[in-house]
């Protein structure tokens, strides 16, 4: 009876459907296994495959710098995924990775922390970021009270922050987003957004946030100060007067950025660890940090004055 | 004798490969089906969630172990049934121009056209939806329409996406019309209208069901061009056409991105998947029983 109500051409659609769809969750149970094979000896050349995967915020810079040291070490191959912070935690929990890449603290993510044992923490740079308004919202520097009126739903209305009147259009990250947790973070300082509150729009990466404000009257939203330059149609804001700059993230005077983690476990065998050891090193360098990092618009460790710890306390640095 | 050894052996060689086959498709459909299960249902089992709080839950804010299905769940079935309430008039207007009107232009130029449209990566459409009809959203409604991303537009994109679909089956569903019914309407003395509408519509009907139900089924799983016009807000009730909006599918694929294994949201996404799974389930349910009512009622 399938055959009847059904021409040959639907039912081939059908079961590619079903086909495609199957084979996408079974590659989804596999994993990866680990394939380093350098021969002992600390002169050796190191030789060998990782897995680095996760948060796409610093995956350009990731990509460029495995380049450079792909080039010095051509035996080793640095295999780079995006997928998300999630992935990048879940994929070095698993060992589906060797390393993980996240935008938060791997606390923050789990309900169990005993899924976190064994993991060392790399925080190999530091991102700032801060709100942006669509260009014709007419203010420049606005408060974290006012930020957070604004994201709790309190305040509705640009008159309410000095700016001639108009809806406020509030653009966030996705639930779970890293940077729509650094950003509320900074901001909410502990206060929880009502459940009635309603965003105009909730979007998937940094890159459509800054099109959606560029082209919506009257929005508002964050990105990453890597961004910032990327389109007219938006404006960054300063926060409590501060303008958000790399210099004013070092001294601590500007109070919205995260660490770029890079997860990986202290109990890999010791031909992945060398390799994994030796990258880390490697884009921790000096020669990478004042250059790469720097270029791809996020800021390298030794220059911060302070610190920050899981609970978002800031501290300066001894 | 010694000929039919090897016919036999021959025989059972072929039944055990197409056999293979079967339990193959078999194996990797249970085993699907037992996978999203077993993950999706930990959210009631294990982390201990109320499946009726869970299925008509109004807020789905993860950092606040809110999980409610609810907005989703209705955005998802909102825009399928506009979706199909706008393709619908168009693929049945088009179809019948194809079989009944001009069934020379149809088959040689028509036909390619619209399958053309079947190939077309979802993304594109998306991309399409993001620029053309969110800004157009902007233009109509303005400030009440915020980005343009809306029921609404979420709907418009589907209606062009699963157009072909169903415009495609319609067509093979009214050419399957013998055409004796044509022949002894006009011989009653029908104008073409009526015999399109009366005689060729009715005895078409279970079929075109079939590609309706089809195009809804592409509807309700399409993810990524529905992601990049709805809005993606699933944290509270869609109020209106015009408001944000999520489905099953835009929630579920951009949670995964953020969540870690074995956590209470991992879990929850799962039990989307499950929702979804057991949704299709009941399309390819409903097709059935139509093809079925449909063979008796043709004898």
């Amino acid at each position: 009876m399938f055959d009847q109500s059904c021409s040959r051409r639907s039912f081939l659609g059908l079961a590619g459907g079903v086909a495609a769809f199957a084979g996408l969750g079974l590659a989804g149970c596999g994993s990866a296994p680990a394939s380093g094979s350098a021969a002992g000896g600390a002169d050796a050349a190191l030789s060998g495959t990782i897995n680095c995967g996760g948060a796409t915020s610093f995956q350009p810079l990731i990509e460029a710098v495995a380049d450079e040291f792909m080039t010095e070490n051509p035996d080793v191959v640095i295999a780079i995924s995006g997928g998300g912070s999630g992935d990048g935690i879940s994929g070095i929990v698993d060992g589906s990775l060797q390393i993980g890449r996240s935008d938060v603290f791997a606390e923050e993510k789990v309900d169990d922390e005993s899924q976190l044992e064994g993991l060392v923490d790399n925080q190999v740079c530091i991102v700032g970021m801060g709100p942006i308004v669509n260009a014709n919202v007419d203010i420049d520097d606005i408060t974290t009270e006012q930020l957070a009126g604004i994201f709790t739903g309190q305040i509705t209305d640009w008159s309410e922050v000095g700016g001639t009147a108009g809806t406020i259009n509030v653009i966030n990250r996705e639930a779970g987003s890293g940077t729509r947790a650094t950003f509320e973070a900074a901001v909410l300082q502990g206060a929880e957004v009502p459940a009635d509150f309603t965003p105009v729009a909730e979007v998937d990466s940094s890159g459509t946030v800054v099109e959606q404000v560029a082209a919506t009257e009257g929005s508002i939203s964050y990105v990453a100060f890597n961004y910032y330059e990327t389109n007219e149609g938006i404006k960054a804001l300063n926060v409590d007067g501060v303008e958000p700059t790399q210099e004013n993230v070092e001294t601590g005077d500007f109070n919205i950025w995260a660490y770029e983690h890079m997860y990986t476990r202290s109990d890999e065998d010791e031909a992945t660890a060398a390799i994994t050891q030796a990258f880390i090193e490697y884009i921790m360098s000096e020669d990478v940090q004042s250059t790469t990092v720097i270029e791809q618009g996020f800021i390298p460790v030794s220059n911060m004055q302070v610190q920050k710890d899981v609970d978002g306390n800031v501290t300066p640095v001894e | 004798m010694a000929n039919i050894m090897p016919k036999r052996r021959l025989e059972n060689i072929g039944l055990g490969i197409t056999g293979a086959c079967v339990l193959l498709v078999a194996v990797v459909v249970v085993t699907l089906i037992f996978m999203v299960a077993e993950q999706g249902l930990t959210t009631f089992f294990v982390d201990g969630f109320d499946p009726i709080a869970f299925l008509t839950g109004q807020h789905w804010i993860p950092e606040q172990d809110m999980y409610g299905a609810l907005p989703m769940i209705v955005g998802s079935f909102s825009v399928t049934l506009l979706s199909t309430i706008f393709a619908l008039p168009i693929a049945l207007g088009s179809a019948m121009f194809v079989v009944e009107v001009a069934p020379g232009f149809g088959t040689r130029v028509f036909q390619p056209l619209v399958e053309l449209l079947v190939g077309i990566p979802s993304v594109v459409y998306g991309v399409l939806g993001l620029y053309v009809v969110n800004s157009f959203m902007r233009m109509v409604f303005g400030a009440s329409a915020g980005t343009g991303a809306g029921i609404l537009s979420g709907s418009i994109v589907l209606a062009v996406m699963i157009l072909p679909t169903v415009t495609t089956l319609s067509i093979d569903a009214l050419r399957a019309v013998p055409n004796e019914y044509r022949e002894g309407s006009y011989a009653l003395g029908c104008t073409r209208w009526q015999t399109v509408w009366h005689v060729v519509l009715k005895s078409a009907t279970p079929s075109i069901m079939t590609a309706v139900i089809l195009g809804m089924t592409r509807a309700f799983g399409e993810t990524l061009a529905v992601q990049m016009v709805i809005g993606g807000v699933e944290r509270n009730m869609p109020t209106g056409l015009l408001s944000p909006a999520s489905t099953l599918t835009a929630t579920l694929t951009s949670g995964l991105n953020n969540a870690v294994a074995g956590t209470e949201f991992y879990h929850a996404l799962w039990t989307l998947g499950l929702i979804l799974l057991v949704m299709s389930l009941i399309f390819i349910l409903i097709i059935h029983l139509i093809g079925h009512k449909g063979a008796k009622q043709n004898g």
